[in-house]
């Protein structure tokens, strides 16, 4: 499991990595999700991984912190997530901006290459 | 006494509370907008001087006991997010106050009409960067930056225009990248410590075991790499210039804050992390701040000689400043003494007044005749832009007399400040740091001569770039002087006051900011603190056992 | 203690006159005038009240402590020397201010005139009277700053300008220097005081750094008393107004240099190196001087060459140390001072009445201007060294110098010829100023027509004459005392008593000053016609100009080299930013974890599962073909991205995290829609751009995949050593155990969220309030490029009534969503603390549901039934989570601390009502209104296309029109 994650962690990042240093704006909003996708999954793996044993507790009763997965990783993902999706509208919301005000989609404003 | 003890966390209420206030306004009503804002900042000024008295204390007690804490939720550290209101947090939020201030007269003269929601972004970029400086949680501080990184995209767009959108885009990707960075980083100092709590973490790093230290330090260097973007290092800040610029000038007088914050968080984790009870983690990364800090230096110097404008050398200035506080922050950790490290605080406090004022600046100064109608009229069609909706004609304040030796005074005194030169607060810190420097001998004097070198030439590169400016502006220039309100000139003499003000006072301000120093450099006192904080709950139970003996 | 403040107002005095002087109305020659002469002479009562304690070898202290944390503070002292120059400087002043108030136009605004001048002196008597050292440096470079001010009095003249910035750099750049030196002189002595400096030479010269800090200080005085190579600003400076000039470059300015080096040389001095290096300097400039200042045909240009050779003349007797050669290089000072003072007034008299400062136009003027004519022969005379005149003495005793014995090197045995060969061309140029200037046939085609200037403004330059008279016959009796009490001062203890004398018989020193007399009135009777023709300097020499060779410097130093170097090292474009920033994170992750250990003891291992390794090859194929798509098939890499998305979200679920799984799948819904909103405005690409084919943009693909390919393994590398590692004890348990029993709810991961973390909650909501902002501002001024304003396909020759039933089905089946999504937000609102769900869920699930209906009908249609107020839902929202937070204020409590408990609604049960809840609807209500502003203010923008295009229909016609 580990290692298929690991790797999949790697896939997401190498190419939204790859995406990040292209020339158009669209490619590097894609590049974002993908790379905010790989964060995500690296933060949550700090957690370990554990299948089955959602953080929810009885209500009462004795608890074994070690029979569920760590909540607090979980917890920072999801503060994460909210963000990286406010980022992403707003990245797209500038892309469009400058698409219109620019008339070009290129990172830099201009059509150089 | 309830109040006092929640003080502590005003300078993050005050201003969130007053951005959703203005959020309840409708668009048109900015007078009443400008008034919440005004009164959450002066309220911040207030409350940020309480704050610091309270600091003061008297001399270092090794009980923290100038140290404030603020247990939210009143859960105690580590698990709880714990607020740490310390000298150094003190002096931050009086000069984001300080700053707030004239910014925001600044924008009452017209910019804040060039967009919408200029005050609420205002205010929330005041919220961020006071709770960057308050919080001692790592993940919280990350929170805390997206808020203050957030606001600052609305600022720089505010206004809109074509040059806002194609720099604002630059600064938005990269800033984004860098929190994946910031996000990375963190996670993995969880991975392998456990912790999110600053202090809780200082206390760890000599514990971990052989095996966990690389994967700590490449955490924590991440880490440091998204603050070093922040702070501007070369070769990440490219970006910086540019965006500043095309910023609007109350806007860009608030930027002149962002990069110290980058600062401000490197100086603080790698004192609490990396100093000298770090056992092998001791000084990490101190020969790497070193290097980059005198190569940002010479970047900024560089493009103080090589730009034309005197936006563009006031953000490069911006650099050098930078540049000049990472470096001594190596040094710090090399061992450079509390004397050293004061004199930089204390730079750091002139040198960002001076260029906030040089922003506010810019504008009046560049500006022919017409005044501010005509300007951001100009600025609207410059950027492409469709004339902004306008509600009445911009407030036409008095257009004070002898404009042009006011202007010239004011702009001396920032060249003054930022090049070093007598008598202002520049040349004090400037004195301070090398005197500092060369009178420690813990470091190798080379690494001090070449500072001190480098320092001083930075100093004249930068004299003899802004006085060309000077020249042209106000010895070469024709036609008659601009018109300038009061209500620009205003801010600017503000923030030229506190310059003075910190030049007569520099005995008492310096002082402040060797202790500031000194107890950075003992962050157990620190850490105990925070995680010796009581909560109220306990502070009950322990006065009833005192009652019952 | 009186004289403590005495001496303290002595500093105070001209600066307060400056700022006095600043508020005068523009044209208030007289009161400005008045004002400053009584300053300064206000400040020379004082120095009498002093005369009688300094002449006896007293010192006179008073400090003002300012930052003695860093040892730097107001601190005085006056003793002979400095008793001597202040009063050489104050009484020049008060001529020079006499003076200017005759000089200077109807028109030029005085205040600022006279406001610097004061304040140039306050700072010229600082650096005198300063006795801690980083004083001294805080005034040398006030003074220059100053100067730079009255230099560019006139700045409407571009000469004017130049001068005074030349002025500025040269000399703020040596203070710079100056600086440095007087730290580490404060380092080796450890204090900034000028006395515990003055006793510790020993120390310094015995110290390593001595060499250093000799430069240093060197560069610092030389720049300032303009000595080669650093001569050139000072003719540059005769743009200046001429008393300004008569003031720096006969007392002032030029003094402080050669005023430091005296004072310094007792503790620097002393060795050979400073023997060659400042005799050496001093010689070179003393002859350069005098034989480029014959040359100049400008009036004041000669007279500022004559001055800087006698400051090479200063600075060489300071170069040979010893209490004779001090005591003459003083008296040197003050004898320059008073000739060149009076000849520089007179200059500028010539130039005011005849509108010319060119040698080769003037002549015979002695006809028309009789007594100035004198005056200014006799100040001449005096520069010439001629006997029975001040400057004649001095000059002496510096021959006397010359030609004693003091060390034998080479230098010391060339001394007398190099003086005697300069001095023969000092006699030369002021013979031709004299000569040139007042004999010969009357001038003709002057600009004005030359007469006597007013009275008042020839007194200063008789004044000054009678001096050179009455000093050059009666030194001892009227200059002795001061002089002895001075040296006396410099020198230390034990110093002899010098009588000076006109006559010492007929010795080596007065034979050297006849033979230059003699020679130098032959050198200008022979060549004069000759110099007259020839260009503005030396045959050869004038070919290279210092001045020329620093503007090129400077063009290349301070702008040219800069700005390539620049270029260089630094981008506008965005991608090599990123990269960079790759690359270095790359580095940077590397570095630290290149000692081993990397791997670390591998604890826990999950098998591999088939389900999940087939899913996550779907997904890395959607992510690989996402990034292959995305610049030409943008809606195809919109779903590849869903994809990889979901597979995202599937694996939270798998790995115990429904919340994480929940909010994912929502948000990836929100996204893909903002995502598709925006496509839209994009260009369209279906042909390739040619530039992609190039080799260029091949290699650079390839280098980034390889780049990608390294950080991707990176991060995985990292994941999966952390991933295997044993979990270390953390802050995580604490949660599991206190979820329930202090956070009243079983959801922990919602507990942390609006409980024991509630604060992080509370500054998301702010930033996702923040975005809605920024976007909605920002759509305001959104202006579509032309070609996206066009009607999509879809809607392209459709009528209204067509586009009405459009997909008619489905809207209906989202109106009648609408209800179900409501319920089921709220549904995972109020579970939220115990199951999976929460504020957040809810919001966007609402946020969602609106959406649709925005999809299934047209937006005025649904605009016209429900009215959502994005904005103020956003303020509600952060004021109710704000009003919770502070509410625990009321018990006592701190900020955001949670009150829970379980109350039993009708129908929905048991429910956690934690007051996190009302927090959480806080959260709600904001993250209904951010995520409804952003969608509605992109969807909007379709609107506004529409509405561009029915006006370019409407406008179009006309423009047919126009031109028929």
């Amino acid at each position: 499991m580990e290692l298929i994650l690991s790797a999949a962690i790697g896939v997401l990042s190498a190419s939204g990595i790859w995406l990040l240093l292209r020339p158009r704006t669209f490619q590097v909003i894609i590049g974002l999700a993908l790379l905010s996708y790989a964060v995500n999954l690296f933060i949550f793996s700090m957690g370990r991984l554990t299948v089955g044993v959602p953080p929810i507790m009885p209500k009462g009763g004795f608890v074994d912190p070690t029979r569920y997965a760590d909540p607090l990783p979980q917890a920072l993902v999801l503060t994460a997530i909210v963000i990286s999706f406010a980022t992403t509208a707003l990245f797209l919301v500038v892309m469009m901006a400058s698409r219109g005000m620019t008339g070009t989609d290129h990172v830099d404003g201009k059509d150089k290459d | 006494m309830i109040a006092a003890q929640h003080l502590v966390i005003a300078p993050v209420i005050i201003p969130f509370i007053a951005g959703a206030l203005t959020l309840l306004y409708d668009e048109r009503q900015r007078r009443a907008k400008l008034g919440v804002s005004l009164v959450s900042t002066v309220l911040l000024l207030v409350v940020s001087i309480e704050l610091m008295s309270r600091t003061k204390g008297a001399g270092l007690t090794g009980q923290g006991g100038e140290i404030a804490f603020y247990l939210l939720g009143d859960w105690t550290a580590p698990f709880g997010i714990t607020l740490v209101l310390d000298r150094l947090a003190a002096m931050m939020l009086m000069l984001v106050a300080l700053l707030a201030i004239p910014a925001l007269i600044y924008s009452a003269a017209g910019w804040h009409k060039q967009g919408q929601h200029f005050h609420a972004l205002f205010q929330f970029l005041l919220m961020g960067l006071n709770g960057a400086f308050l919080t001692g949680d790592l993940f919280n501080l990350f929170v805390f930056f997206e808020v203050l990184l957030a606001a600052s995209y609305g600022l720089v767009l505010h206004g809109s225009g074509q040059v806002r959108v194609r720099n604002g885009l630059h600064y938005i990707a990269i800033n984004l990248a860098a929190s994946l960075l910031f996000l990375i980083g963190v996670s993995m100092i969880y991975g392998v410590t456990g912790t999110l709590n600053m202090a809780h973490l200082s206390k760890l790093v000599a514990l971990l075991p052989e095996s966990e230290l690389p994967l700590f330090r490449t955490g924590a260097a991440l880490l440091g790499l998204a603050f070093l973007v922040k702070a501007g290092i070369w070769p990440l800040s490219f970006w910086l210039p540019g965006t500043y610029m095309a910023a609007s000038a109350p806007a860009a007088a608030m930027f002149a804050m962002m990069t110290k914050v980058g600062i401000y968080v490197i100086l603080r984790l790698s004192m609490l992390t990396f100093g000298v009870a770090a056992g092998p983690s001791a000084g990490f990364g101190a020969e790497v701040l070193v290097a980059a800090g005198i190569a940002t230096v010479i970047f900024g110097v560089l493009g103080t000689l090589a730009s034309q404008g005197l936006g563009r050398m006031t953000a490069y200035q911006v650099l050098v400043s930078s540049g000049t506080l990472l470096t001594v922050i190596g040094l710090a950790l090399m061992g450079g003494g509390e004397k050293m490290l004061g004199g930089a605080l204390f730079y750091l406090v002139s040198s960002t007044l001076a260029t906030g004022a040089l922003f506010l600046l810019i504008e009046p100064m560049s500006r022919g005749e017409g005044g501010i109608a005509a300007i951001l009229a100009l600025t609207a069609d410059a950027y492409g832009l469709d004339q902004p909706e306008d509600d009445g004609a911009p407030e036409m304040g008095l257009a004070i007399p002898a404009t042009l030796t006011v202007l010239g005074l004011s702009f001396a005194a920032c060249l003054l400040v930022l090049a070093g030169l007598p008598p202002l607060s520049g040349f004090i810190g400037k004195v301070a740091i090398l005197s500092g420097l060369l009178h420690n001998p813990a470091l190798p004097p080379m690494l001090g001569w070449g500072f001190l070198a480098l320092l001083v030439f930075a100093g004249f590169a930068t004299l003899i770039g802004l006085v060309r400016i000077g020249i042209q502006t106000f010895w070469a220039a024709e036609g008659p002087p601009p018109k300038v309100l009061a209500l620009e000139f205003a801010p600017v003499l503000m923030l030229i006051a506190m310059i003075c003000l910190m030049t007569l006072k520099g005995q008492d301000t310096l002082r402040y900011m060797e202790d500031t120093a000194q107890s950075l450099l003992n962050p157990a006192i620190y850490a105990n603190g925070v995680l010796t904080a009581p909560s109220v709950e306990e502070e009950a139970a322990r006065q009833e056992e005192g009652t019952a003996q | 203690m009186i004289e403590q403040n005495l001496l303290l107002i002595l500093v105070l005095l001209p600066f307060l006159g400056a700022i006095a002087a600043a508020t005068l109305p523009v044209n208030a020659h007289n009161a400005a005038a008045w004002l400053s002469g009584l300053t300064m002479a206000g400040g020379l009562v004082i120095l009498a009240g002093f005369y009688a304690p300094i002449s006896h070898g007293q010192v006179i202290h008073s400090v003002v402590q300012w930052v003695p944390a860093i040892g730097l503070n107001l601190g005085f002292r006056i003793d002979g020397f400095a008793w001597l120059f202040v009063t050489l400087v104050l009484s020049i002043g008060i001529l020079v201010v006499l003076y200017a108030r005759y000089y200077l136009a109807k028109n030029d605004p005085v205040p600022r005139f006279y406001s610097f001048l004061m304040a140039f002196t306050g700072a010229m008597l600082g650096v005198l009277l300063s006795g801690n050292i980083l004083m001294l440096v805080v005034f040398w470079e006030l003074t220059s700053i100053f100067s730079f001010l009255l230099i560019g009095y006139w700045h409407g003249n571009p000469n004017a300008r130049d001068g005074a910035r030349t002025a500025l750099v040269i000399t703020a750049g040596g203070g710079v220097c100056l600086l440095a030196s007087m730290l580490l002189l404060g380092q080796i002595v450890g204090s900034y005081d000028l006395d515990v400096v003055l006793a510790s030479g020993d120390i310094i010269r015995a110290h390593p750094t001595y060499l250093a800090v000799m430069v240093l200080f060197l560069i610092g005085a030389f720049t300032k008393s303009a000595q080669f190579p650093f001569h050139f600003w000072l003719p540059g400076a005769m743009a200046a107004p001429t008393p300004v000039s008569a003031f720096l470059h006969s007392a002032t300015m030029v003094k402080a240099g050669v005023f430091l080096l005296v004072r310094f040389s007792p503790v620097l001095g002393g060795t050979d190196i400073w023997f060659y290096v400042v005799t050496g300097t001093g010689i070179v400039t003393l002859i350069m001087g005098a034989v480029i200042a014959l040359f100049r045909h400008d009036l004041k240009g000669l007279l500022a060459y004559s001055t800087i050779s006698h400051l090479g003349l200063i600075t060489a007797l300071a170069g040979i140390g010893g209490s004779a050669a001090i005591l003459a290089a003083i008296f040197h000072i003050v004898n320059h001072a008073v000739f060149k003072a009076s000849l520089f007034m007179a200059a500028g008299i010539i130039d005011h009445e005849t509108g010319t400062r060119d040698m080769r136009r003037l002549s015979g003027l002695i006809r028309m201007m009789p007594i100035t004519g004198a005056l200014a022969i006799v100040a001449a005379s005096a520069m010439a060294g001629v006997p029975l005149l001040n400057g004649f003495i001095s000059k002496e005793m510096f021959f006397a110098e010359a030609v004693d014995w003091h060390n034998g090197t080479w230098l010391d045995n060339a001394l007398p010829w190099l003086a005697t060969f300069a001095s023969i061309f000092a006699v030369a140029y002021s013979a031709r100023f004299i000569m040139s200037v007042f004999f010969g046939p009357a001038p003709v085609d002057l600009p004005r027509t030359p007469h006597e200037p007013p009275h008042w403004m020839r007194r200063p330059v008789e004044l000054l004459v009678l001096i050179c008279l009455i000093v050059g016959i009666v030194p001892d009796q009227t200059l002795g005392p001061v002089l002895n009490a001075a040296l006396g001062s410099v020198m230390g203890l034990g110093t002899p008593h010098y009588d000076i004398a006109v006559w010492h018989g007929f010795n080596q020193p007065l034979i050297m000053s006849l033979l230059a007399l003699v020679v130098g009135a032959l050198l200008y009777a022979l060549t004069g016609r000759w110099v007259a023709r020839g260009p503005e300097g030396p045959p050869l020499l004038h070919m290279i100009r210092a001045q020329k060779i620093y503007e090129w410097l400077m063009l290349r130093l301070s702008w040219k080299w800069p700005r390539v170097v620049h270029g260089r090292i630094s981008t506008e474009k965005l991608q090599p930013q990123l990269r960079i920033l790759v690359l270095l994170s790359l580095a940077v992750g590397f570095t630290a974890l290149w000692n081993s250990g990397f791997i670390g003891p591998r604890a826990k291992w999950n098998a591999p599962n088939l389900a999940f390794g087939l899913m996550w090859t779907v997904g890395a194929a959607c992510a690989i073909a996402a990034a292959w798509q995305a610049k030409y098939h943008r809606f195809a890499a919109l779903v590849l991205l869903g994809g990889a998305g979901t597979v995202t979200c599937i694996t939270f679920a798998w790995f115990s995290a429904p919340d994480l799984a929940a909010t994912q799948l929502l948000v990836e819904i929100v996204t893909t829609v903002l995502l598709l909103l925006g496509l839209r405005w994009l260009p369209r690409r279906r042909s390739e751009i040619m530039a992609d084919r190039l080799l260029p943009a091949r290699i650079r693909r390839g280098w980034d995949l390889v780049v990608a390919v390294v950080a991707g393994t990176g991060l995985a590398a990292i994941a999966y050593a952390v991933m295997t590692r044993p979990l270390v004890p953390n802050i995580g348990d604490w949660f599991l155990r206190n979820a329930y029993y202090e956070g009243g709810g079983t959801n922990t991961v919602n507990v942390i969220l609006v409980d024991f973390r509630a604060f992080d909650t509370f500054g998301e909501i702010t930033v996702l309030a923040i975005v809605g902002l920024t976007v909605f501002a920002l759509l305001r001024r959104f202006r579509p490029a032309p070609e996206s304003v066009a009607a999509p396909e879809q809607q392209k020759g459709s009528t209204s009534k067509m586009l009405s039933n459009y997909l008619f089905v489905a809207s209906v089946i989202m109106k009648y969503m609408f209800p179900v999504l409501i319920v089921v937000a709220a549904d995972l609102f109020f579970r939220g603390h115990d199951l999976p769900g929460g504020g957040f869920s809810a919001g966007v699930t609402v946020a969602t549901a609106l959406l649709l209906q925005y999809l299934a009908t047209n937006v005025k249609w649904i605009e016209a039934r429900i009215t959502v107020l994005p904005i103020r839902w956003m303020g509600f929202g952060l004021l109710i989570a704000g009003a919770t937070g502070m509410g625990a204020w009321a018990f006592g409590y701190p900020f955001l601390t949670a009150h829970a408990r379980y109350i039993d609604l009708p129908l929905i049960g048991k429910t956690p009502a934690a007051t996190a809840l009302i927090f959480d609807l806080g959260v709600f209500a904001l993250v209904v209104g951010a995520t409804v502003l952003m969608l509605i203010a992109i969807a909007h923008q379709s609107l506004r296309a529409a509405r561009m295009r029915e006006t370019d229909d409407d406008t179009k016609p006309d423009a047919k029109k126009e031109p028929a």
